[in-house]
C-alpha cells in the first residue's frame, strides 16, 4: 500500500505526504466502516415497534461539516507546501537533456554547451533496444519534455513523478526537475495512452557518481558509430505502406554495399522498415508516421535472404523477403 | 374551448410558466453551454497564438463593412419583428402575429444568405489554421442555429394561417420567439467577439 | 392499506405488443425500455472486461494484439458509462420519478421516447467501428492528438454514436426538470419532495448544462479529422491540452450524473429498511446542490501531469467537494443509528454501496493532492479508484434499485435466496477484482497497457484480479437466473410489499397507465408511512383528509 522506495530529494517528500494521507484515510475508513458494521448489528431489527423518528439535527450537522472542512483544508495546506517544495527549481542544473517521446521509444538528447550538435549525446530506448538514460546523483537534473507527435508522459516510479509530454508545436514544452538521491538502475515508461504499442515504451534510468556519469558520456560519444552513408549511385529501393499494408513483398538489393530504403508511408499510423535474418535484427528503420517519406540507409549485408517486416505491425502483410544478392 | 377556459376555478389553471416555455428555457440554457463550449475554444486557441491572431497572410483582416453590420442589424431587427408578433398574439390578432412571424423569416433568411455570401469573400477556410477554424466552426454553428429557427418560424407561420392560435393558446409563439432572441443575443456576443474584441 | 383501487387496463383498442413497445409514450414502459437495453450493453461491455482481464492475468501476450486489446478497453469504458450507467440511472429515474411526483407521466412524453430510441441506435454505431475497420482505440477519454490522427472511422463512428447519446441525455434532462418543477401532486413542495427526485433533479441538471461541453468538443474533433480543422492538432496550430479541458469540464460533472442519482436510490432505500426517515433531509438536499455547483469547479484535477493548469485553485475546490460528500455519508450512517434494520437484497446493495463508495471516495481523496497524483495520475490506482465509485457506488446502487423496485413495475417480488448469492459473489468479486489494483498503481504499473513486464512484480495482483472479475461474471448469473424465474412463477405482491414511503407505493403493482387513482395526503417526504401510521399519536397531522380524482 506504500510506494516503492523513493530514490530522489522530492520524491522522498512525496513519500511522506503520502503516507500522512494515506493514513488520515485509514482513520476514516475504521472509524466510519466500524460505525457501519456495529450499526448493522446492533440495531437489527428485533420486534414491530417503529424506532425513534429522528429528522435531523441541525447542531449535528454543522460540527460535520465543520470538523471534514478543517480536516480537508490541512490537507490542502500540506499539498501546497509538498507542491511548492518538489516544484524549486534549480539556476543551474548538472544536467540538462530534452527529453523526446515518440510513438513508441524515447530519445534522450544531452544538450551540452557547445553549439556543435554533430557530437551531441543521444540514446534512444525502444522496445527493441531498450535505452538507459544515464543521470548524475546528487546534481539537479532538468528534463525538457518534448514531443513531435502525441501526448506521452515520462514516468519513473521509483522517482514517485510523472509528467506529461505534449506536442506543443511552436509553443514552450513541459519541464521536469529532480535530483536523484541514491545511485540505482530505475525502470521507466509512457503513462499517457499513446497508441499500439503504448505498453513497450520502456526505458530505464541509471544514476550513477558525477565521475562515473561523465565517463559514461565520454564512451558513448566515443563509441558513437556514424550513421552508414550510401555511395553516390548506390540503389534506392522504393517501399510504401497504406492501410497497414506494404505494397510490395519482395525487394532487391545488391551484396556488400549500403543502401537505401526510401520508404513512403501514406498514413498516419507509425510504421517502419526493418530487417531481420531469421529472428536476429540487423537493421530497425526509424518509426515514422505518416504521410511521407523518410530514407534508410542501411548498412552493407552479406548476400543471403532476408525478411523486412514492419516492427509495429509484424503482420502478414507487413511482411516480405529481400533478396541481397 | 376558451369559453370553458376562461369558466374553470382559478385552482385548475396552470400556475407559473408554461411547461412548454419550461422545456425551450431549459433547452436553451443547454444551447448556452454549447456555445460556451465554443467560445472557449475559440479563446483557447487565441490566447495560445501568441499575438498573431487573425485571418491567415494573405486574407484580409475581417471588416464590419459592407457584410457584418449590415445583416446584424438585420437580425436584431428581426428580434424586433418576432416580439411585436409575440404581442400581436398577446391581444389576439392572430393576422397581424402572422405578418410579423412571415416579416421576422425573411429577414432571418435574409441574415443567413447574407452570412454565405460573407464567407465567400473572406479569403480564408476552415482547414486554413486555427482562426479560420474556430471563426467557422462558431459562425457556422449559429447559422445552423438560425436555420433551425427558421424552420421554428415557417412552422408559426404555417399554424397561424390554419387558425390555431389565439389570445389564451399561443404557446408556441412565445417557445419559438424565446429561442429566436436567444440566437440574436449569440450573434451579438460572436459579432463582438470576433469583430470588435478580435 | 391500499389507497388506489386496481383499475383494469383500459385499452380502446387491441394492439400488438411488439408495436406497443416500440411506439410507446408511457414512462414507465420507456423505463423499462432504458434498463433492459442498458443491462444489454452492461453485458457486453462486462464481456469486453473479461477480455481485457485474460490478457493482462499473466505477463505476455497471450491471445491478443495490442490494437485489439486498446478497442476493447475503449469499448468497455465508453459502453459502460455512457450506454449503461447513465441510462440505466435514467431509466429508473424515468419510471419511479413521475410516480413519486404523484403526477400521470413526465411532461414530454413523446420527447421521452425519441430520448430513448437514440440510445440503441447511438449504441450501434459506436460498436459498428469493429464492423468498418476498428473500433475507436484511444480510450473512453478520447486524448487529442492521438484522436486526431487514428486512421479508420472507428473513431468518427464513436463520435458519432456519442453525439446522439448526447443529445439523448440531455432532451432527457429537460424532461426530467420540467416534470419536477411542474407535475408534482398537490400538496408537494419542493421540500417534499422525495431524496431520489432532488438528486434526479441535481443530475439533470449537469447534465443540461455539461453534456453540451462535450458535444462542442466532440464535433471540434469531428472537424480536425475530416475537414481539416486545427483545434487540437499541434501541428496546424492547435492545442491538443484544449480537449483534455473540454472533456473533463463535462467529465467531472459526468461522474457526479453517475453517481448522485445511486446515492438517491440509496436514500430511499435506507429509511425503508431502518424504518427511520432519512436523517438530515435539508442538509442532504443542500449538500447535493453543493456537490452540483462545486462539480464544474474540479475538471482540472485529471489533468495535473499536463504541467498546464493552476495547481492551488483545483486542489482546493477538489478537497472541499469532500466536505457536503462526508455530510452525506453522516447522515446515511444517523439514518441507521438507532433504527430496526432487516437486510433484504436491495438493503444489502445499499450498505455495499455506503462501504465501497467510501473506499472511492478516500483514494480520490488522496489522488487530489498533486505531488501525489503525479505519482498515482494514470496509474492502475485511477482504475482502481473509478471503478470503486462507478461500480461500488453507482452499479451497486442499480442493483439496489433493481431489486427494490422490481416488484412495483411487475408485480412481482425476486427470490431473497438467489439475490443474496448475487450480493455475495458481487461483492466478493468485486473486491478481489479492484483492490489489488490500488497496489499495483502505487507499485507504478500504468494504465492502458496491454502488457506488463514479468519482473514487475505485478504479475500476482493482476492474476486475482482476473479471478475477481470472473467472479463477479459469475455472480451475474443468480441475477438473471432470479429475473427469468421470476417472471415465470415469482411471488406476487400488492401495492406496497417494502412497506415503503413514497407515493409510489401508494398505487398497484405495476401501476394503472394514469398512475393513481387517489393520492393519499401529502404533507411530508413520506405521504405512505404517514398514511401508514396516520392512527398513531405521534403522527395526527393537521388535515388528513384524502383527495379524490388525483390530478397532477
Amino acid at each position: 500500500m506504500v510506494p516503492p522506495e523513493p530514490h530522489t530529494n522530492e520524491a522522498k517528500e512525496v513519500f511522506w505526504l503520502y503516507n500522512v494521507v494515506l493514513v488520515m484515510g485509514g482513520i476514516v475508513f475504521v472509524a466510519v466502516e466500524g460505525f457501519i458494521v456495529y450499526s448493522i448489528i446492533r440495531y437489527r431489527r428485533r420486534d414491530d415497534r417503529l424506532p425513534t423518528q429522528v429528522h435531523g439535527n441541525n447542531l449535528v450537522e454543522l460540527i460535520w461539516t465543520a470538523i471534514p472542512t478543517v480536516i480537508v483544508m490541512i490537507l490542502f495546506v500540506l499539498s501546497t507546501i509538498t507542491l511548492n517544495s518538489i516544484s524549486a527549481r534549480a539556476t543551474t542544473p548538472g544536467v540538462t537533456i530534452e527529453v523526446e517521446g515518440r510513438q513508441f521509444e524515447w530519445i534522450f538528447h544531452y544538450l551540452d554547451s557547445d553549439t556543435d550538435p554533430a557530437n551531441d549525446v543521444r540514446v534512444t530506448s525502444s522496445f527493441i533496444e531498450p535505452g538507459t538514460m544515464g543521470l548524475p546523483v546528487g546534481e539537479p537534473v532538468r528534463l525538457i519534455l518534448v514531443s513531435r507527435d502525441v501526448i506521452h508522459s515520462f514516468f519513473v516510479p521509483a522517482f514517485l513523478v510523472k509528467r506529461d509530454v505534449i506536442p506543443t508545436g511552436d509553443r514552450p514544452p513541459n519541464e521536469l526537475e529532480f535530483t536523484v538521491s541514491e545511485a540505482g538502475t530505475y525502470a521507466g515508461q509512457c503513462a499517457e495512452f499513446c497508441g499500439d504499442l503504448h505498453a513497450r515504451m520502456t526505458f530505464s534510468v541509471q544514476a550513477m557518481s558525477r565521475a562515473d556519469f561523465d565517463a559514461w558520456i565520454a564512451a558513448i560519444r566515443a563509441g558513437a558509430t556514424p550513421a552508414p552513408s550510401a555511395p553516390a549511385g548506390s540503389a534506392v529501393l522504393k517501399i510504401a505502406a497504406d492501410n497497414t499494408a506494404f505494397d510490395t513483398r519482395g525487394l532487391t538489393a545488391a551484396a556488400d554495399e549500403p543502401f537505401t530504403i526510401e520508404f513512403n508511408n501514406q498514413e498516419a499510423l507509425s510504421h517502419n522498415v526493418a530487417i531481420y535474418k531469421g529472428s536476429e535484427p540487423l537493421f530497425n528503420g526509424e518509426f515514422f508516421k505518416g504521410p511521407g517519406t523518410i530514407s534508410y540507409v542501411v548498412q552493407a549485408l552479406p548476400a543471403g535472404e532476408y525478411i523486412f517486416i514492419c516492427d509495429v505491425h509484424p503482420v502478414p502483410d507487413m511482411t516480405g523477403t529481400l533478396t541481397v544478392e | 374551448m376558451r369559453a370553458a377556459d376562461e369558466a374553470l376555478p382559478i385552482s385548475h389553471r396552470e400556475a407559473g410558466l408554461p411547461t412548454p416555455l419550461v422545456g425551450m428555457l431549459l433547452f436553451i440554457a443547454s444551447e448556452v453551454m454549447f456555445f460556451g463550449g465554443l467560445f472557449a475554444a475559440y479563446f483557447n486557441a487565441r490566447a495560445v497564438s501568441f499575438g498573431e491572431w487573425g485571418p491567415p497572410a494573405g486574407a484580409p483582416e475581417l471588416e464590419i463593412l459592407p457584410i457584418a453590420l449590415p445583416i446584424t442589424l438585420i437580425l436584431v431587427a428581426s428580434s424586433f419583428t418576432m416580439q411585436f408578433g409575440v404581442w400581436a398574439i398577446r391581444r389576439g390578432d392572430q393576422r397581424a402575429m402572422r405578418n410579423w412571424t412571415l416579416l421576422t423569416l425573411v429577414l432571418g433568411v435574409t441574415f443567413l444568405l447574407g452570412q454565405v455570401y460573407d464567407y465567400t469573400t473572406l479569403g480564408f477556410g476552415l482547414s486554413d489554421g486555427s482562426f479560420g477554424t474556430v471563426f467557422y466552426t462558431l459562425t457556422g454553428f449559429h447559422g445552423a442555429h438560425v436555420f433551425g429557427g427558421a424552420v421554428g418560424l415557417t412552422i408559426l407561420v404555417a399554424r397561424a394561417r390554419q387558425g390555431q392560435f389565439s389570445r389564451q393558446n399561443h404557446v408556441a409563439v412565445e417557445a419559438i420567439s424565446i429561442y429566436w432572441h436567444f440566437v440574436d443575443v449569440v450573434w451579438i456576443a460572436l459579432f463582438s467577439t470576433l469583430y470588435f474584441l478580435r | 392499506m391500499a389507497t388506489t383501487a386496481l383499475s383494469p387496463t383500459t385499452e380502446s383498442y387491441r394492439r400488438s405488443w411488439v408495436l406497443e413497445w416500440l411506439t410507446t409514450v408511457d414512462h414507465k414502459k420507456i423505463g423499462v425500455l432504458y434498463i433492459v437495453n442498458s443491462f444489454l450493453f452492461f453485458f457486453a461491455a462486462g464481456i469486453l472486461a473479461l477480455v481485457v482481464r485474460s490478457e493482462l492475468a499473466v505477463p505476455g501476450l497471450q491471445f491478443l494484439d495490442e490494437r485489439t486489446f486498446n478497442q476493447a478497453f475503449t469499448m468497455h469504458g465508453t459502453i459502460m458509462i455512457f450506454l449503461f450507467v447513465v441510462p440505466v440511472l435514467s431509466g429508473f429515474a424515468n419510471y419511479i420519478v413521475p410516480l413519486q411526483l404523484g403526477a400521470p407521466d413526465m411532461a414530454f412524453p413523446r420527447i421521452n421516447a425519441l430520448s430513448f430510441w437514440f440510445l440503441p441506435v447511438g449504441g450501434l454505431l459506436i460498436f459498428s467501428g469493429y464492423l468498418f475497420g476498428g473500433a475507436a482505440a484511444e480510450g473512453w477519454t478520447g486524448y487529442a492528438p492521438l484522436s486526431n490522427y487514428s486512421s479508420g472511422v472507428g473513431t468518427d463512428l464513436w463520435l458519432i454514436g456519442l453525439l446522439l447519446v448526447g443529445v439523448a441525455s440531455i432532451l432527457g434532462a429537460v424532461n426530467l426538470i420540467a416534470t419536477i418543477f411542474k407535475m408534482r401532486a398537490p400538496g408537494m413542495t419542493l421540500f417534499r419532495m422525495p431524496i431520489l427526485v432532488w438528486t434526479v433533479l441535481v443530475t439533470a441538471t449537469l447534465i443540461l448544462l455539461a453534456t453540451p461541453v462535450l458535444a462542442a468538443g466532440m464535433i471540434a474533433l469531428f472537424i480536425d479529422r475530416n475537414y481539416g480543422g486545427s483545434f487540437f492538432d499541434p501541428n496546424a496550430g492547435g492545442n491538443p491540452v484544449l480537449w483534455q479541458h473540454l472533456f473533463w469540464f463535462f467529465g467531472h460533472p459526468e461522474v457526479y450524473i453517475v453517481i448522485l442519482p445511486a446515492m438517491g436510490v440509496v436514500s430511499e432505500i435506507l429509511p425503508v429498511f431502518t424504518r427511520r426517515p432519512l436523517f438530515g433531509y435539508r442538509a442532504f438536499v443542500f449538500a447535493t446542490i453543493a456537490i452540483g455547483f462545486l462539480s464544474f469547479s474540479v475538471w482540472a484535477h485529471h489533468m495535473f501531469t499536463t504541467g498546464q493548469v493552476f495547481l492551488p485553485f483545483f486542489t482546493f475546490m477538489t478537497v472541499l467537494i469532500a466536505v457536503p460528500t462526508g455530510v452525506k455519508m453522516f447522515n446515511w450512517m444517523a439514518t441507521l443509528w438507532r433504527g430496526s434494520i432487516t437486510f433484504a437484497t436491495p438493503m444489502l446493495f445499499a450498505l455495499g454501496f455506503l462501504s465501497m463508495f467510501l473506499i472511492g471516495g478516500i483514494s480520490g481523496v488522496m489522488l487530489a493532492a498533486p505531488p501525489i497524483d503525479f505519482h498515482l495520475q494514470d496509474t492502475y490506482f485511477v482504475v482502481a479508484h473509478l471503478h470503486y465509485v462507478f461500480f461500488g457506488g453507482s452499479v451497486f446502487g442499480v442493483f439496489a434499485a433493481t431489486y427494490y423496485w422490481f416488484p412495483k413495475m411487475t408485480g412481482r417480488r425476486l427470490n431473497e435466496r438467489l439475490g443474496k448469492v448475487h450480493f455475495w459473489l458481487h461483492f466478493i468479486g468485486f473486491n478481489l477484482a479492484f483492490f489489488p489494483m490500488h497496489m499495483l498503481g502505487i507499485q507504478g504499473m500504468p494504465r492502458r497497457v496491454s502488457d506488463y513486464a514479468p519482473d514487475a512484480g505485478w504479475t500476482l495482483w493482476n492474476l486475482a484480479s482476473t479471478a475477481g472479475a470472473f467472479m463477479i461474471a459469475v455472480s451475474v448469473l443468480p441475477f438473471l437466473v432470479n429475473v427469468a424465474a421470476t417472471f415465470i412463477n415469482g411471488e406476487k405482491v400488492g401495492d406496497d410489499p417494502w412497506e415503503g414511503n413514497t407515493l409510489e407505493w401508494a398505487t398497484s403493482s405495476p401501476p394503472p397507465p394514469h398512475n393513481f387513482d387517489k393520492l393519499p395526503p401529502i404533507r411530508s417526504e413520506r405521504p405512505v408511512f404517514d398514511l401508514r401510521h396516520r392512527h398513531d399519536a405521534e403522527h395526527l397531522a393537521a388535515d388528513v383528509t384524502v383527495s379524490e380524482g388525483g390530478h397532477s
